[in-house]
């Protein structure tokens, strides 16, 4: 393994990965002190691509916190195990990346972000972007799918979970005001510029943004989870597409976003 | 033909090899440890358990060894049961999935003797939903096995939602289960391997090119050393390349031999690769010998494999589909000629193509994995039945029922309904009535309870429906109202379903029925009423004499008194009376087990702590297994928390994580709560303060009870912090309060039963919080002391009185009820046998010399005249000051005050700092010189 992929923070960094957080406080916690280590990793310091991901995330996250201390979800024991789950998909890539081609191990979709730590630069925008894109459409179906296999509960249409898997859209939604309405017609054109498999995927559901997609790969995965041969199937399918927007979103293409 | 001589040297793991034998060798609390070894295929995992095994069994341990399937339908607990069959152990049916678990647990036990037991399984990221839950229950702990578990899964297959995957999550926070992540060999250690397999003879340049090649594979580092050995120019550029290069130098029947194989479910025996391989036998045998020379099978006792699963990958893809038809085809004639292996025979024959011939065997799998309280590997083989079937075949109704059922007992909600919409449309479905029943107990249970009362309604007016069908509907829907909290509906309709049941209906109906009006009339404040219907229930249940329908009976009516009722003597006595009854009958082991657990809590609230462990010991030796031993182990740990027993409670605790890693979300609650309150009393209380606020993150806004028992726990260790000179949390402490805003607001529309309940959390809430902010008031905790001791439950109203005396001496107020509340506090915990909280007791009476009885000494070793350097210190760390002073160590002083070693270092650093001093020496000094 490449050991000096993170640089002066390589010790710092695989240090606060050995912990699996298993609350939301303790993620919260987590992306924290990451993001203290990442502003110091060169060359590009705070303004690399991933810090940018990072930031957004921990705001969203603190978000969710929140509104669980609240009571403002109708089922708090889902949506913590869902953020959970979710968190530790993150934190397992970060663990598995060592470097380009030398990472079997970390999805292509995050390797797409993780490579372009050290530059060339780009806006933080189509950065975080592209981190939101690898967590949500990648990870987030498979959290999904191993949460409701952990409760012992399907995901249904409509049910309490599904309702608190669609407040987080707002909880996303003001914390990225560059996805909100207006600005998704420049996302759309950017999504006709890929090739169709893309649009397939998409099937027009730009406004609610990409958590729909999520919900229904999740279901999907859940029809085919005992399978493991189909599952990965899946996975790797989801993990090729994803990538090829976040390579998109990290083009010079990309900046026009912002 | 023994192949493991011919392993290369083990080259990069004498660490990790000597940490695992090591991890297995020290068992947790249990008496249980896991390690569970994680790694690329190829990297050396089945390689290092087998050298693990081997080490075990020279150091004394019985080793048992099973290899999960990769054909998708393994059959339930497949790998210990063939591991079992190597000793002459072969598992029978049981009569429930408890019962199985057990069994498989005491024929464990019979092999191990007096060793300790090690069960190794390989590619465990195969195995079926019964053997990850088998695992769990002996990690627990509950199959009474001295059990070390050695497992290899393969870290390609925890990409992505694999169960596995949160499985380990959760069980390596545990303290006797390691997860060791296999790495790769690195470039020195890869050219020693190639050194090694070379024999020396091997340029510097070479061996650079193997390692990058490899990336430190040790398979494929070890295959292209051999081809640099054997003079292969050329270095093959992947794994691919070496092994189809290998498999055109084999002479043809070795070709057949090694095609064949790959075909097979391994192990595959000599027999039927007979059958499957056309050879004459002497022929057959030259054959595997030269596939065995070349090192692409191994033979052992059990039969052939090949060297490694990525080899039949490779080979996979090498097969022309008509060869691997026939090649199936072949299998399954083979093996139908012996005793017919079902899953085995179903892989083969839809492999080879044959639908109609894999049927049989396809249902012969999902009955017999029935047999074994498979439900998820049931439903599999009933779905693939479907697969098999056109809609024109006329067994495909009733596969379309099994399938819709068993998807249903598996939680599989979603595919139950779809299956029992499709079921419905078929001619000869069954009757509307029925299927309306079964979708409204499928909804049910998938938690769409509006459409699930509709569903019931639908039923009840369905002209087909007979009498005994619509006395069983309106009772399932009186309960399910109940549970939805809609009390004067749930009542109404359970009016209707007795009567009903009462002249058509079953005797389980009966009983649902009148459960359903007993706890609603109790909830709209007319609990006679209610009483007397599920009095006479059980009347009734007694005379039918079935054990089910006496469980159920004897369980509501002792849930009724100690829940909603809170008689709680009677209940315990009915609980009592009725596992009794079941034990005289020798049957109905769940409800004994479940009816223990009510007496168990019964008497904890009630204070008789030492009959509450009795009664827990009886029950856990019917070996509950799921959420009944989680209940069971939740319920004990409460007892060891409360008598200070700090090494049992973790140990349940433990217990508990691993049977929770497994799923069951209602009981991460309880054992947050217990978690934060065993801290406590260990003087931990920033643990205390994680649990409590992550509970707050995962509690409904409409469990008020749970939100009550979990803000009283938070501020509780927050006054505590308080007590003991550390901060409080301000963001956790305005967070409780906002939890007990919610409760407030929300405890006017609580039943009147459950009110009580949440009024008696408020005032603790309420009392915490003025300690929380030092006002030393004993009024909220003379409150709050009332309330409980009306509710008749000792410990918090004794709890209540320390704290109201505390107060009241704080303040130099009224030190004669101050004194008499403590002695009546002090009496109380030792007669249940608190030590944690009785010491507590005595630690305040002694600060403010009170007499509490004839043996408990007065004067306190500590202060009297504080001079001016001690009253610097707090409570707690005069404590432990004086404790320091005679000599013990932190250790000992931790144990002497219930409160961890960590604790005391930061208590002893705090002195030191108030003291000015630097050593233990000048602090007793200090200290001495003081008093």
């Amino acid at each position: 393994m490449n050991q000096s992929v993170w640089g002066p923070v390589q010790r710092e960094m695989s240090d606060l990965l050995q912990g699996h957080p298993d609350d939301v406080p303790a993620v919260v916690e987590q992306l924290k002190e990451l993001q203290g280590i990442l502003g110091h990793v060169p060359p590009l310091l705070r303004g690399n691509p991933l810090c940018d991901f990072n930031q957004l995330y921990l705001t969203i996250t603190e978000g969710v916190l929140e509104r669980l201390y609240a009571g403002e979800f109708k089922d708090p024991a889902f949506l913590s195990r869902l953020d959970v789950e979710f968190a530790a998909r993150y934190f397992d890539a970060l663990r598995a990346w060592a470097g380009a081609d030398a990472s079997p191990r970390c999805p292509e979709v995050w390797a797409c972000l993780f490579q372009r730590i050290p530059g060339p630069d780009c806006r933080p925008l189509p950065s975080a972007c592209a981190g939101v894109n690898a967590h949500i459409n990648y990870d987030l179906p498979f959290a999904l799918v191993t949460t409701f296999d952990h409760l012992g509960t399907d995901p249904i249409d409509d049910s309490d979970q599904h309702h608190d898997y669609l407040e987080i859209n707002e909880i996303f939604a003001d914390a990225i005001p560059g996805l909100r309405r207006g600005y998704l017609e420049k996302w759309q054109l950017l999504i006709d510029t890929m090739n169709g498999c893309l649009d397939d995927w998409w099937q027009g559901e730009a406004v609610e943004y990409t958590r729909n997609v999520a919900w229904r790969n999740a279901q999907k995965l859940w029809g085919v989870r005992h399978d493991m041969t189909a599952t990965d199937r899946e996975r790797a399918g989801l993990d090729k597409t994803a990538a090829g927007l976040s390579r998109l979103l990290l083009s010079p293409l990309g900046s026009f976003l912002q | 033909m023994a192949s493991e001589e011919e392993d290369g040297p083990l080259v990069g793991r004498t660490g990790t090899l000597a940490q695992i034998l090591s991890d297995l060798r020290s068992a947790g609390p249990g008496g249980t440890s896991a390690v569970f070894v994680t790694g690329e295929s190829g990297v050396g995992k089945s390689r290092l358990l087998r050298e693990t095994a081997v080490s075990m069994r020279d150091a004394g341990f019985a080793v048992l060894s099973g290899t999960c399937l990769d054909i998708g339908d393994a059959s339930p607990l497949h790998p210990v049961l063939q591991a079992l069959r190597q000793f002459d152990h072969n598992v029978q049916p049981a009569g429930s999935a408890g019962a199985l678990l057990d069994r498989v647990s005491q024929d464990l036990r019979e092999v191990a003797g007096e060793r300790r037991l090690l069960l190794v399984l390989d590619d465990l990221q195969w195995a079926d939903r019964s053997t990850r839950q088998l695992l769990l229950y002996l990690l627990a702990g509950l199959g009474d096995v001295k059990i070390a578990v050695l497992a290899a899964v393969r870290a390609e297959a925890l990409q992505g939602a694999h169960p596995l995957r949160k499985v380990l999550a959760e069980l390596r926070r545990l303290r006797s289960v390691r997860v060791v992540d296999l790495a790769p060999l690195d470039r020195d250690q890869t050219v020693e391997l190639v050194t090694a397999i070379t024999h020396g003879k091997v340029e510097p340049e070479d061996a650079d090119r193997v390692f990058k090649r490899s990336g430190g594979n040790p398979f494929v580092a070890e295959e292209l050393a051999r081809d640099l050995r054997d003079g292969r120019v050329e270095l093959s550029d992947t794994l691919r390349e070496i092994f189809l290069s290998r498999v055109d130098e084999l002479p043809a029947d070795a070709h057949s031999v090694v095609h064949a194989i790959a075909a097979g479910v391994e192990p595959v025996s000599h027999p039927v690769l007979a059958a499957v391989v056309p050879l004459a036998e002497a022929q057959l045998i030259e054959a595997v010998r030269a596939a065995v020379a070349h090192r692409f099978v191994i033979s052992d006792s059990e039969g052939y494999r090949l060297r490694h699963r990525l080899v039949a990958e490779i080979l996979a893809d090498e097969v022309l589909p008509a060869e691997a038809t026939v090649l199936h085809r072949r299998y399954a004639e083979a093996l139908s000629l012996a005793e017919p292996d079902h899953p085995r025979l179903a892989h083969h024959w839809q492999k080879a193509g044959e639908p109609s011939r894999a049927l049989p065997s396809v249902v012969a799998s999902a009955r017999s994995a029935e047999e074994l309280y498979g439900f998820t590997e049931a439903h599999r083989y009933w779905s693939s039945a479907l697969e098999l079937t056109t809609a024109d075949a006329p067994e495909r109704t009733e596969l379309l029922a099994h399938a819709a059922e068993s998807a249903h007992q598996c939680g599989e909600h979603l595919r139950a309904l779809s299956r029992l919409d499709e079921l419905s449309g078929r001619p000869d479905a069954p009757s509307p009535c029925d299927l309306h029943l079964r979708r409204a107990r499928y909804l049910a249970a998938a938690g769409r309870t509006a459409t699930a009362e509709a569903e019931y309604e639908r039923a009840l007016e369905s002209p087909d429906c007979s009498p005994r069908q619509r006395a069983s509907a309106a009772a399932y829907l009186a309960e399910l109202l109940l549970h939805l909290g809609r009390y004067a509906d749930a009542n109404a309709r359970a009016v209707d379903a007795l009567e009903m049941a009462e002249v058509n209906g079953s005797t389980a109906d009966l009983v649902r029925a009148s459960a359903a009006l007993g706890f609603s009339a109790a909830f709209r404040e007319d609990p006679d009423a209610g009483l007397a219907v599920i009095r006479n229930a059980v009347d009734i249940a007694e005379r039918s004499g079935h054990p089910d329908e006496l469980g159920v009976a004897y369980l509501h009516l002792a849930e009724l008194l100690t829940g909603p009722l809170n008689n709680i003597e009677e209940g315990v006595l009915v609980a009592r009376r009725g596992a009794e009854r079941l034990a005289s009958l020798g049957a109905g082991r769940t409800y004994q087990t479940r009816l223990l657990a009510v007496a168990a809590k019964g008497l904890f609230r009630v204070g008789q702590w030492s009959e509450a462990d009795a009664v827990l010991e009886t029950a856990m030796r019917h070996r509950p297994s799921g959420a009944d031993a989680v209940e069971l182990l939740l319920s004990r740990c409460q007892l060891w928390v409360g008598f200070g027993d700090v090494e049992a409670a973790h140990r349940d605790l433990d217990a508990v994580a691993t049977l929770l890693a497994g799923g069951g979300a209602r009981h991460v609650l309880p054992m947050l709560t217990l978690r934060a309150g065993l801290a406590m009393w260990q003087g931990e209380h920033p643990t205390a303060r994680a649990s409590v606020q992550r509970g707050l993150t995962e509690t409904r806004s409409d469990d008020l009870v749970l939100i009550g028992v979990l803000a009283w726990h938070g501020l509780r260790a927050e006054a505590e912090a308080h007590a003991a000179g550390l901060p409080v949390d301000a963001g956790a402490l305005r967070r409780l309060k906002v939890a007990v805003e919610r409760m407030a607001a929300g405890v006017g529309n609580a039943a009147a039963p459950v009110r009580a309940v949440i009024d008696g959390y408020l005032d603790l809430c309420a009392a915490e919080l003025s300690r929380v902010e030092g006002r030393q008031d004993p009024a909220p905790w003379a409150k709050a002391a009332v309330v409980w001791d009306k509710r008749g439950q000792p410990y918090p109203a004794a709890y209540s009185r320390l704290r109201q005396a505390e107060a009241a001496l704080q303040r130099r107020s009224r030190k004669a009820t101050a004194a008499v509340a403590l002695r009546e506090a002090y009496a109380t915990a030792t007669a249940m046998g608190a030590r944690p909280f009785a010491a507590e007791i005595v630690s305040v009476a002694q600060r403010y010399k009170v007499a509490l009885a004839g043996d408990v000494a007065v004067v306190p070793p500590v202060e009297s005249d504080v001079t001016d350097e001690l009253s610097l210190l707090t409570t707690r760390e005069r404590e432990v000051l004086a404790a320091l002073a005679e000599g013990l160590t932190n250790r000992e002083i931790g144990e002497r005050l219930f409160i961890s070693e960590r604790t005391v270092g930061v208590h002893v650093g705090h002195i030191f700092d108030k003291l000015q001093v630097r050593t233990r020496v000048q602090a007793s000094r200090v200290y001495l010189t003081a008093a």
